[in-house]
């Protein structure tokens, strides 16, 4: 087995690394004194207790404010670098390409027009399918 | 005598002892604490004010080890109890302090923490008569507000408790 100098630094460096992460965590884990109790599990510093626990359903109002930006904004996004290379003559091929792409994400928009998102109701709500 | 924060719990304060309890080991990593108190960043009051000027050039804390004042109960050590708790804001400093790692100390600074200081009144409906009702208190600064000085020497008191040797040399005229 060849073991040059070079492999046995970064092994080394490597097994440093490792004890320079974990080398604190293992120490407090050993030398220090545990205080529990109280507030100690408590996931906020500050601000009113909590109460209630998360596992509960949530409106999904903001979820379609990003689909919708996801939509449009990576639409125009992405047509950027496409305007900045159409400035030289790119073909058929690549034509048909952005094409494509433009379809999927107006295929998108389509979705949530088809579900009603832009009549901007007070409260969005996706019935299942019939 | 009658429960003074009748509405107040008084902070849950177990321990545990730490895995390696070695005296000899525990003397050394005492002397590491001792040396690097971080501090919240915690004032309630006038008392705060002579915080943020130990805190700077003048004063500076710095010197002796404890000037990373953590904006976290959970990377603190140290908490000054610096001003005047109302029972308003007790819930808050009993959870910080809750929150805080072992070992955790505190200090009193200034006489509305110590006892109330100038709201230490008859009838007094608002303000903790002293903040060691709530929490445990390592060191009582006195004063109104206390000198920089007199936290540096609070702080010297807390690094005298966590490792039994004082280690700074009294200032001249100053008792030992």
């Amino acid at each position: 087995m060849v073991f040059t100098w070079l492999q046995a630094a970064i092994l080394l460096f490597f097994l440093g690394g490792i004890l320079f992460a974990a080398g604190p965590l293992v120490g407090s884990l050993l030398l220090a004194p545990k205080a529990h109790g109280g507030a100690m599990g408590e996931s906020y510093e500050c601000g009113v207790p909590t109460h209630g626990n998360s596992w509960i359903k949530f409106g999904i109002n903001y979820y379609f404010y990003a689909l919708i930006f996801l939509a449009f904004e990576v639409d125009i996004l992405y047509l950027f670098p496409v305007a900045a290379a159409y400035a030289s003559p790119q073909g058929l091929a690549t034509t048909f390409k952005l094409l494509v792409f433009l379809a999927v994400l107006a295929a998108a928009v389509v979705y949530f027009m088809r579900k009603g998102v832009f009549t901007w109701p007070r409260k969005i709500q996706v019935s299942p399918r019939p | 005598m009658a429960p003074q924060n009748p509405s107040l719990a008084p902070a849950v304060n177990t321990v545990d002892p730490a895995l390696i309890a070695q005296p000899a080991v525990q003397k050394l990593v005492d002397v590491c604490r001792a040396m690097s108190i971080w501090p919240m960043t915690f004032g309630l009051a006038c008392c705060a004010i002579e915080m943020m000027a130990v805190g700077m050039a003048r004063f500076d804390i710095a010197r002796y080890g404890a000037e990373v004042f953590r904006p976290s109960p959970r990377q603190s050590d140290l908490m000054i109890v610096a001003g005047t708790v109302n029972k308003k804001m007790a819930p808050a400093v009993v959870r910080l302090y809750e929150q805080m790692p072992a070992p955790r100390y505190v200090m009193a600074l200034g006489n509305c923490a110590i006892s109330g200081g100038p709201f230490n009144i008859e009838n007094q409906y608002n303000v903790i008569q002293g903040v060691d009702t709530l929490i445990p208190v390592d060191v009582y600064v006195p004063g109104c507000p206390p000198r920089p000085e007199a936290l540096l020497e609070g702080l010297f008191a807390i690094q005298q408790k966590m490792t039994g040797r004082r280690w700074w040399q009294v200032p001249q005229g100053g008792q030992s």
